[in-house]
């Protein structure tokens, strides 16, 4: 029973990379490394996490760049298979959004939220009812036959919420959705998404620098570093380890 | 007006558009080829068609003794021999191609190659209408033995299923085997009864159309749509036990590795 609602589980979960420096092969022992693989070095982006995220759930996930944030969203959507004595679990269908991901850059923007609400399960005459109210979301009612690759970064943030909203996976793992954007009229419009019950009932876990959208929605904080979690808590006990411990220069968006 | 809905709420059946969802994404991809081009969709009968006037002049010279409607006998080897090669070389590159989607849903793969050979064998079926059409110039009369076609086409399915299966993977770890692939298939030409016939090559050499399946489908097809011949069945049940061994040996190799899909591309 309780498990019925844990719908993101990580136990003990760690993820190493193998990374190959690719130089251009100059003498003979580069050549003998690409043939016995040498050369290679290890990259450990996440060390023994454990959390437990149960349906409805708002996580924020805070940290450094490189703390291994984004590797927690692959792991935990099951993208990423962990090192061997992991586990995760993902119980429901997901999205993940993070900025220019998730489209075909060839394609329009009709087509790429035609195939993503159809690989969301909607059917074509649940897409067209809702298609408007994706695009009037987004405010890209005049881009909607333009290719994705000349959106901005911004309209492409936009669009990329307005099907997750839309489209209605039970999981949003969103990974700096409002990063670098610069918009304050869709940031607001999409902490009002949050505010309000458009995204009631779903499990929604956000990777941010910016502590105030964490602050206002999050009802638990995981805080990263280096790979490892250093603390799962409230916003005000993260946040005052997060200044006291780490002195990061990015708390002074709190104030 | 919130955006919930209705009465699928939150537990939806994500398989309730299985098909729709195949077939939009095949639906894209044969869009995304053309796009760009002036001639678009009409690259699909353009390539076949100049690729056989260039065959048909080249063999026609070479080879003094004519086959009877030689023509149609390159023809109609030629579609199920490019079926095959451009079903195979989009199939290798389908987890990077659509990697945008593995990366940010949950998505059943297997779906991403039901649909890439979707789009070939649109292009396929095309071909063989232009096929019929090309054959009432030559006043041949399009034989009944056409129903058996569809067999042959189900055959080459599960083997380039198979095939991309195994090769999509490999491409995982070893990005060379794209431009090895193309190698091979440009000596495998050359060993399919194309531009001759069966007997040609197959006395000689009886190995060559047990190791390569795709002989025995392009004869079969050929019986269907221009000899007005019954398949050979004993070549057939031999070519789909071969093409369901290779989909067994993809099925196994795809769930080992898939996951790596991800993190190494």
């Amino acid at each position: 029973m309780k498990d019925k609602d844990t719908i993101i589980k990580l136990e003990n979960v760690s993820k190493t990379f193998w990374i190959r420096d690719t130089k251009p092969q100059k003498s003979f022992r580069d050549i003998k490394n690409l043939i016995t693989g040498g050369n290679k070095h290890k990259i450990e982006a996440v060390k023994n996490v454990s959390i437990d995220i149960k349906r409805g759930e708002f996580v924020g996930i805070v940290g450094a760049n490189g703390s291994g944030k984004s590797t927690l969203l692959s792991l935990m959507s099951g993208v990423y298979k962990p090192d061997k004595g992991g586990k995760a679990q993902i119980n429901g269908h997901f999205m993940k959004l993070s900025l220019g991901l998730g489209f075909n850059a060839e394609l329009t923007a009709r087509e790429n939220v035609i195939i993503n609400a159809s690989i969301m399960g909607l059917t074509f005459r649940e897409i067209k009812r809702k298609f408007n109210k994706i695009i009037r979301f987004a405010e890209l009612e005049e881009f909607v036959d333009t290719k994705i690759k000349y959106y901005s970064r911004g309209m492409k943030a936009r669009l990329g919420f307005a099907v997750a909203i839309h489209a209605s996976p039970e999981i949003l793992l969103l990974d700096e959705i409002f990063g670098g954007v610069g918009d304050e009229k869709f940031r607001a419009k999409s902490e009002n998404a949050f505010r309000k019950n458009l995204l009631e009932g779903r499990t929604i876990v956000l990777v941010s620098h910016n502590l105030n959208v964490i602050k206002d929605h999050a009802q638990k904080v995981m805080l990263m570093h280096k790979g490892e979690c250093l603390k799962i808590g409230g916003h005000e006990e993260i946040f005052l380890f997060y200044k006291n411990t780490l002195k990061v220069k990015e708390l002074k968006i709190l104030a | 007006m919130g955006v919930t809905f209705g009465k699928k709420g939150g537990g939806r059946n994500f398989n309730n558009n299985k098909y729709e969802r195949i077939w939009i994404l095949s639906k894209t991809d044969f869009k995304l080829r053309y796009a760009d081009t002036l001639l678009g969709f009409f690259w699909t009968v353009v390539t076949p068609l100049v690729r056989l006037l260039i065959y048909y002049f080249v063999f026609s010279t070479i080879f003094t003794k004519k086959l009877p409607n030689y023509g149609l006998h390159i023809f109609s080897g030629l579609i199920v021999w490019m079926f095959f090669m451009e079903a195979t070389k989009k199939g290798i590159t389908v987890l990077k191609t659509k990697r945008y989607l593995i990366e940010n849903v949950k998505l059943n793969s297997l779906d991403l190659y039901t649909s890439s050979i979707l789009t070939s064998l649109l292009i396929f079926g095309i071909n063989i209408l232009v096929y019929l059409i090309v054959s009432l110039f030559f006043s041949t009369a399009v034989n009944w033995t056409i129903i058996f076609v569809p067999i042959q086409v189900l055959i080459v399915c599960i083997l380039v299923f198979g095939l991309i299966l195994i090769l999509s993977t490999i491409n995982i770890f070893f990005r060379d085997i794209g431009k090895l692939w193309e190698m091979f298939l440009l000596g495998l030409f050359w060993i399919n009864p194309i531009f001759y016939a069966k007997t040609i090559i197959f006395e000689q050499f009886p190995a060559l159309m047990y190791l390569n399946p795709l002989a025995g489908i392009i004869i079969n097809t050929r019986n269907g749509l221009l000899m007005g011949e019954m398949p050979d069945w004993n070549i057939a049940a031999y070519d789909l036990a071969y093409a369901l061994v290779v989909l067994g040996i993809g099925l196994i190799v795809y769930n080992k590795y898939f996951y790596k899909a991800a993190e190494k591309l």
